[in-house]
């Protein structure tokens, strides 16, 4: 299953940012090439000659909105910096400064960095104070294209940063963890849940340290405590471990963990909620807590359910060297 | 009901330090060294936390392509009639989608949603509602089996993806219910 989601995700991705960037190619949503006609304010003593001239970009709504077809209206006296050299001009945007779409994604397109969008002025005739410019911008195509992959390598480098966030609360869970093991703390709790839990996980053996795991995790995940919950999951994780038959397959027991986890049973509002909404979450404590009681009976039926079809059912352990990484 | 709430929001402050000073207390008492075995158990959190990273990387470069790519906006416009067919407001589905995929990615839309409908909007209480009953499914998944190395997770994807939609439906009518 998880096979199929990840290569569905990665391959709809480019086949949807294809469709997108194709579709503005057709529609040349950009008007590669194309001259945009504005108006240029331009200080008193301007002159030809002067390399840099600071002044201002005016773009008359009606035509901006004919020659991007959009319903957008650009913000009058847009700073901007004109450079000349002899007869090549080029006016380039002050940056960070507030361009109307579809301008502020062709400037995000072509100087992601800097921010910065230059065009080149075509035609310039001068009046008094002000110019009547042609400008053309760079080509501007597979926006989409650049952005995926953009994401692609922004967020493995986030999945590294948020490993590595984790390992301060592992260490410090995990450290706390096995002082309670040595002290025989996780065997009391093991004889306090296992009436309940055994129902929830009937493969574990009795008196099975796993159970205890899995009871700090769930209490902490109702208390909102994530940043407890994680590492005394991993914790159960490691323990259901040590009862699997396999290497690289989910058992039952795990799989119920799982379902509890993700279906996120907690009497406590996260944290994140409450700091985004205020006053308002109070509000949202009894649907919260309805909504993620009955996601849980519903995880919990879910699992349980699934688990007994033949599809999931565990393979037969593979012969060794045989075609184990085969799916 | 209000005493009962505060009873916990209390008493869930007290969880952590009662752990963290109990275990160690209960250890001496034990006459176990327990710096000693928290240095022990403690050295696993870095070997942990590296263990996770390929299955984190693979599962959270995905889902940024997926977002980047403005698929999102194509599966909106698809499901909207199935949306309204059920009695679930449209709106609600950027969440309804992105809370299974990704924690970051979901704060954005419930902040965005904010800022169009205003805080006190139904459509506004029912996707925090969603976003505080349920997880980022997909992380939870990617470090939970990462952590012992499995790769074939059987029926933990579809499970939590059954209690999600269950989650988007419920949240719903909780909040038409329950809030006035």
């Amino acid at each position: 299953m998880l096979n199929y989601i990840w290569a569905g995700l990665v391959i709809l991705s480019f086949a949807f940012a294809m469709a997108a960037d194709g579709r503005d190619l057709l529609r040349d949503k950009y008007r590669n090439g194309q001259a945009l006609a504005v108006t240029l304010r331009l200080p008193g003593d301007y002159s030809q000659t002067q390399p840099t001239v600071n002044c201002e970009v005016v773009i008359r709504p009606d035509v901006y909105r004919g020659f991007y077809g959009t319903t957008i209206s650009p913000s009058q006296g847009l700073p901007a910096t004109l450079s000349q050299r002899g007869n090549l001009r080029e006016l380039r945007f002050a940056r960070g400064v507030d361009l109307p779409e579809p301008l502020a994604t062709m400037r995000d397109f072509v100087s992601p960095s800097e921010k910065e969008l230059r065009g080149r002025v075509e035609m310039l005739v001068v009046r008094q104070g002000q110019a009547d410019a042609a400008v053309v911008f760079p080509p501007v195509r597979f926006v989409r294209l650049k952005a995926i992959t953009q994401a692609a390598v922004d967020f493995a480098g986030t999945a590294v940063t948020l490993a590595i966030g984790l390992v301060g609360v592992l260490a410090l869970w995990m450290g706390m963890v096995r002082i309670a093991e040595k002290a025989g703390l996780i065997h009391l709790v093991v004889k306090a849940v296992q009436p309940f839990l055994r129902l929830l996980f009937p493969q574990v053996p009795r008196d099975h340290p796993a159970l205890g795991m899995i009871a700090l995790n769930l209490s902490a995940n109702m208390l909102g405590l994530g940043n407890a919950a994680t590492p005394l999951g991993l914790k159960a994780m490691e323990e259901l471990q040590k009862l699997n038959p396999t290497d690289d397959t989910a058992t039952d027991p795990m799989v119920m963990l799982l379902a509890l986890n993700t279906a996120g049973v907690q009497i406590v509002p996260p944290a994140m909620l409450v700091a985004i909404m205020g006053i308002q979450a109070n509000q949202l404590f009894f649907p919260i807590l309805l909504v993620t009681s009955c996601c849980a009976v519903i995880a919990v039926a879910a699992a349980r359910t699934l688990g007994m079809l033949p599809w999931y059912a565990v393979k037969p352990a593979a012969r060794p060297g045989g075609d184990a990484e085969k799916d | 009901m209000e005493t009962v709430r505060n009873i916990i929001d209390v008493a869930s402050m007290f969880v952590i330090p009662a752990l963290i000073v109990g275990f160690p207390l209960y250890g001496l008492f034990r006459r176990v060294p327990v710096y000693e075995e928290f240095v022990t158990g403690a050295k696993e959190g870095f070997s942990t936390a590296v263990r996770i990273i390929p299955y984190l990387v693979a599962i959270l470069f995905a889902i940024g392509m997926f977002r980047a790519s403005g698929a999102m906006d194509f599966l909106i416009d698809g499901l909207r009639p199935i949306m309204n067919a059920i009695g679930m407001p449209p709106e609600l589905l950027p969440m309804a989608i992105t809370r299974p995929l990704t924690g970051s990615g979901s704060t954005a839309v419930l902040l965005d949603m904010i800022k169009q409908h205003g805080i006190d909007s139904q459509v506004v209480k029912m996707a925090a509602t969603l976003y505080g009953s349920s997880e980022t499914t997909f992380y939870v998944i990617a470090v939970y089996f990462g952590a012992v190395n499995i790769r074939k997770t059987r029926h933990a994807v579809p499970a939590g993806l059954i209690a999600d939609i269950a989650g988007a439906i419920l949240a719903v009518w909780a909040v038409r219910w329950l809030v006035v």
